[in-house]
């Protein structure tokens, strides 16, 4: 699809290099918090049974 | 359409134009938008967009539309159209997160923001987006269209403003497409290029605009994960950026001072205000010179929309910080140089208008004001009521007087040519524009506050 501003070549190029960094951080960051938020559930869980 | 005027601004996406009619702004989408605009509206974006208020709602009209039209609507209406070189840095800031935010939003609906310019927010007082025809359909593979301008218009101007210093979002007035990058690169203190976000989202962004990849056309993958993770890395950046502490001024701390103002003038001056605005029943009203706005709040509290500029871009700032948080929904606190307004800019110096060709000509403020005008400014009390009959139809001004404590500061360092400047010859020169309806004392000071009314 092409757009109507022009959105620069070269942009587009620092865009798909820069991409691949901070993607994989970016996957990296939600990887992380998915298992944090893994022990988090299996703690609230455990509280739960624990008031039960 | 013979009552149909096309804003000036709009021209440069064929998905669509603005128009007013009658006093209202419409917005006509066009056939060729037809695929996008259902996407927008079927795909359960344009509901969560409106829903969290990023969004200005609209409804489909049936009025005369021409031949390319697609479908006409009418958006929700906004009472004043700011632009980003009078935003204080923390507009700028939020507005910049919004744009994020939005394009985060619609790549989860299969969509992507075509451009990213920041004149597509405007101010509530919280940022809100009005280009319902931004939204495209969203390509595996593709990259962000909008990312450039997203660098140009919102990430260069901060970075500066943090950076080096406050007043450099005015450079936005000189490019119209915001600050270009190689610019904002050669500005930026060296160190800013340790900066992991600084680095590439400005300084090796400006070197790849010099490659041209005009030969041979390329295109560049970027997976939706990449795009996420720029949007992610500017949103951290753009969040950690700061004003310096320096970035203090003699203005934003004129009322802790207390350097002319008892506690029993302050309150005196807020009732007068009140009662004055009340007997006029104002639509809106331009505060100029309103410091941190503590008199725009008299007339917003009043229900009153009310613009709330100053010269000072940290008073602006905590002004602006007070009405986000307290919700003052009536209250647009703006930078405005009186002395110096925003020209016209863009296509024939008509694309973005000037501040006063905006400003509702109602009623404006003008406290403690004509001192820097006449005495810090040479202006002479004639060329100050035949601009205030020009922008206003009702005026309430404050009359201070050589006697003043801040008169004489001024006048400490400099020949005193104001020998004119008395409150007699302010009211004979303003009686030639105006009819003074009151004249009111200030108790506790030796000020004088006026309503007077356009001949």
């Amino acid at each position: 699809m092409l757009a109507y501003i022009d959105p620069g070549s070269g942009s587009l190029l620092i865009q798909a290099i820069i991409a691949l960094f901070f993607g994989a951080i970016f996957y990296l960051k939600a990887s992380w918090r998915k298992f944090i938020s893994l022990f988090s559930r299996k703690k609230d869980t455990s509280e739960d049974k624990s008031d039960g | 359409m013979k009552d149909m005027n096309q804003v000036s601004s709009s021209f440069r996406d064929p998905a669509g134009f603005v128009f007013v009619k009658d006093g209202t702004v419409y917005r006509q989408i066009n056939k060729e938008y037809e695929h996008d605009y259902r996407k927008l509206m079927d795909s359960g974006l344009y509901e969560a967009l409106t829903k969290k208020k990023w969004l200005v709602c609209h409804e489909e009209v049936d009025i005369t539309r021409d031949e390319l039209a697609y479908k006409i609507i009418r958006p929700q209406q906004i009472p004043f159209i700011s632009y980003s070189y009078e935003w204080c840095f923390s507009q700028l800031k939020d507005a910049a997160l919004l744009t994020l935010d939005i394009q985060e939003l619609a790549l989860r609906f299969g969509m992507s923001l075509k451009d990213s310019s920041s004149y597509n927010i405007q101010f509530l007082p919280k940022p809100i987006f009005i280009d319902t025809t931004s939204f495209e359909e969203y390509e595996e593979g593709s990259a962000w269209v909008g990312y450039r301008q997203f660098c140009r218009h919102f990430l260069a101007p901060l970075a500066l403003m943090s950076r080096c210093n406050i007043y450099l979002n005015k450079m936005l007035t000189s490019y119209i497409d915001g600050i270009p990058l190689d610019l904002a690169s050669s500005l930026l203190p060296a160190r800013t290029k340790f900066n992991i976000s600084l680095l590439s989202h400005i300084h090796l962004h400006a070197k790849s605009e010099s490659f041209d990849g005009a030969q041979k056309p390329k295109k560049y993958k970027v997976s939706k994960l990449g795009l996420l993770g720029i949007i992610d890395n500017l949103r951290s950046c753009v969040k950690r950026m700061q004003l310096k502490k320096a970035h203090s001024s003699i203005w934003s701390d004129y009322y802790e001072k207390e350097l002319n103002y008892s506690d029993e003038a302050f309150t005196a001056k807020k009732e007068i205000v009140a009662e004055m605005l009340k007997s006029i029943s104002s639509q809106s009203v331009v505060d100029l010179g309103a410091n941190r706005g503590i008199f725009s709040r008299v007339a917003s509290e009043m229900g009153i929309f009310t613009i709330s500029s100053d010269i000072d871009p940290i008073a602006v700032e905590r002004n602006y910080l007070e009405a986000k948080a307290k919700k003052r929904d009536h209250l647009l606190p703006l930078v405005v140089d009186i002395t110096n307004p925003s020209p016209g800019i863009g296509w024939e110096n008509e694309e973005r208008e000037s501040f006063f060709t905006r400003a509702p000509e109602t009623t404006a403020l003008a406290l403690a004001l004509i001192h820097h005008l006449v005495i810090a400014n040479n202006l002479p009390f004639g060329k100050v009521a035949a601009f205030f009959s020009r922008v206003c139809q009702h005026l309430i001004i404050e009359f201070v007087p050589k006697s003043d404590s801040q008169v004489e500061r001024m006048l400490r360092h400099r020949k005193d040519i104001f020998g004119f400047y008395t409150a007699d010859n302010f009211e004979a020169d303003f009686a030639k524009e105006f009819t003074i309806k009151r004249t009111v004392p200030v108790e506790g000071s030796n000020r004088v506050i006026y309503l007077m009314e356009r001949k």
